[in-house]
């Protein structure tokens, strides 16, 4: 473990040298991150001040809500950028590299991957975001939700982790998976951001069960606050979230394991 | 004689392509009835290799050697047959047995093209758990053999390609591998880069006692460092043996280059052909079989009975004498 997290910090090390090597880039990249970001909830702000509330949801519960996404997407991208990209690494056929080495694949591509500046950016406002509403959604932060609410951060993070171990393996077969990537988690991605209760069947099945943001934001969030709209869904759903990451990603893990014998390196 | 590191049997690699068609209708099909086509990119090889050999994989493009060598080095499982390299499988025991090799790809580089390579081998450090004593050691005898001092601290996308290939060569080699894969390591290089290339490779060799495989399109890589050689066509294995057993045992024809003072009248010895050079016909290309004429003979004819002012032997073109195997035209086994 101790020699994992030095191999990690080797990576982390490297990794920030290089974006160092581009200093102007780098400090615009993670704000533009953040403004790009927050631009999306500050127009949810004006529209609120309008509405009010959106199915009772108040604009502090749904900035809640929204920092969950940025709070486990920014250590999601230190973790899994390779992932993301990975139909990129099999085009230019570096998994060769990766494979001529003594470790796991796995734990190259996620020690190796951060992208910490875009991270930072993601982070941020997250962070911002949790620190604006925690206080205001009527939650007592006591030892046990203090312990919920990190278990949910973790578990949210593996989730979009197996999504992509998943999205990665098919690329073993397919090589590019962008389309899919695009439709399946950019997509709605941008839907989790609300409370599920405002979509219709369709796509609250899809933020469930298919690509679960659901148990990324949602469900976390109703356990802490209580929203009436919880009413329409099994009331279990609250309880398992923290554990659906970690069952998915195994799942994920095993199935890219498998997959990874098909992997036919590209031709010189 | 030292013991059998490599040990290849009967291995082979069936790739499926997807065979694509064009036009709008193409591309419909290409989805709906996908049309696949098998390809032995390896076909039955075995081979053995002994400890602190070099030896030398030829073949044209498509020929094989890249599948045979990513096989070896554990990236891609063979369709049947067995690979024992030093006691492991190498696609079954990934983790321990790539430890023991160093890959070179030509074409892809290891280290981080922002970065120093330096940089890059401090993280390489950490991956192979390298013990900071011998990293060191490694380090200043590298930056010394492959003259990199000048260059050690500059980011790599600053390097030439040579510089750069030898950057990517010390990190193969820092964590003190027993068997290197070199794949086409002096591709696109110049003829100063690819000596400094050669030689230290040769160096290595001999000195460490490094188990080295080699592939390449230039066979003055193969004269100038393997003994042995290797080729391979359309995944099959076409020769295994030394450069200069192909040379003495299957091309029989040599050549002697002469000059003459005068113009020579009709040159007429038995089963040598004789063409010009020039226009002024003074240079003659005389071409004759070792198996029916020898050179000696020859030789004491040319000079005793021509007045000749330069006369010279010609080596085999080894290039040649490859095209030639690919082609059919010389059969070897």
């Amino acid at each position: 473990m101790k020699d994992i997290v030095s191999l990690f910090f080797a990576y982390a090390k490297s990794g920030i040298k290089t974006r160092f090597q581009y200093k102007l880039d780098s400090v615009v990249s993670s704000f533009a991150v953040f403004f790009r970001e927050a631009a999306g909830i500050i127009a949810m702000y004006f529209a609120l001040l309008k509405f009010d509330t959106i199915n009772n949801w108040n604009i502090n519960e749904l900035m809640f809500l929204f920092s969950l996404i940025f709070i486990t997407y920014g250590i999601f991208i230190v973790f899994f950028m390779a992932l993301r990209d990975f139909s990129d690494w099999i085009k230019h056929g570096d998994i060769d590299r990766v494979m001529v080495r003594p470790r796991g694949i796995l734990t190259q591509l996620v020690l190796c991957g951060a992208d910490w500046l875009a991270s930072l950016g993601h982070g941020t406002l997250g962070i911002t975001l949790f620190i604006l509403s925690a206080n205001n959604v009527g939650v007592e932060w006591n030892a046990a939700t203090i312990l919920y609410y990190v278990i949910s951060i973790a578990s949210g993070v593996l989730i979009q982790g197996a999504v992509f171990l998943f999205f990665s393996a098919i690329s073993i077969y397919f090589i590019e998976t962008q389309s899919l990537k695009e439709i399946m988690y950019w997509n709605l991605r941008k839907f989790a951001g609300y409370p599920i209760s405002i979509y219709n069947k369709f796509i609250q099945s899809l933020l469930i069960f298919v690509v679960p943001f659901a148990f990324v934001n949602y469900f976390p969030a109703q356990f802490l606050l209580r929203k009436p709209d919880m009413s329409t869904y099994p009331e279990w759903f609250m309880y398992i979230s923290p554990f659906v990451g970690i069952i998915l990603y195994i799942i994920a893990y095993f199935f890219w394991k498998f997959s990874m014998r098909y992997y036919k390196s590209t031709g010189n | 004689m030292s013991k059998t590191i490599i040990d290849v049997q009967n291995i082979s690699k069936i790739f499926k392509i997807t065979k694509r068609k064009t036009g709008f209708k193409g591309a419909l099909a290409n989805i709906f009835h996908p049309e696949h086509e098998y390809k032995k990119a390896v076909n039955d090889i075995s081979f053995n290799i002994k400890e602190g050999e070099m030896v030398g994989f030829i073949g044209p493009n498509g020929a094989g050697k890249s599948t045979t060598v990513k096989m070896l080095s554990g990236i891609l499982y063979p369709d049947s047959g067995n690979i024992n390299i030093s006691g492991y499988i190498p696609h079954k025991q990934r983790k321990e047995y790539v430890a023991n090799i160093g890959v070179v790809f030509g074409q892809k580089s290891q280290i981080s093209w922002d970065l120093s390579p330096l940089d890059s081998y401090e993280v390489i450090k950490h991956i192979y758990k390298i013990p900071d004593k011998k990293y060191k050691e490694n380090i200043e005898r590298f930056t010394e053999l492959l003259d990199m001092r000048k260059f050690i601290n500059q980011p790599v996308r600053q390097l030439s390609l040579g510089q750069r290939m030898r950057a990517d060569i010390a990190a193969a080699l820092l964590h003190s591998p027993k068997i290197v894969f070199f794949d086409e390591p002096t591709i696109g290089i110049d003829v100063v880069g690819k000596e400094k290339i050669r030689s230290f490779i040769k160096t290595l060799n001999k000195t460490d006692n490094i188990t080295m495989i080699f592939t390449t399109h230039d066979m003055q890589d193969i004269e100038k460092t393997c003994e042995r050689l290797i080729i391979i066509d359309d995944g099959k294995k076409l020769y295994d043996g030394s450069l200069d057993a192909i040379k003495s045992n299957y091309v029989s024809s040599r050549i002697i280059e002469a000059e003459f003072e005068q113009l020579p009248e009709k040159i007429d010895i038995p089963y040598v052909t004789v063409s010009d050079v020039d226009k002024n016909r003074m240079k003659k290309v005389i071409t004759f079989d070792t198996g029916k004429t020898s050179i000696n003979s020859l030789m004491s004819t040319l000079l005793n009975n021509y007045s000749i002012k330069d006369i010279s032997v010609k080596e085999p073109e080894i290039d040649a004498i490859i095209s030639d195997i690919y082609q059919g035209k010389i059969i070897v086994h």
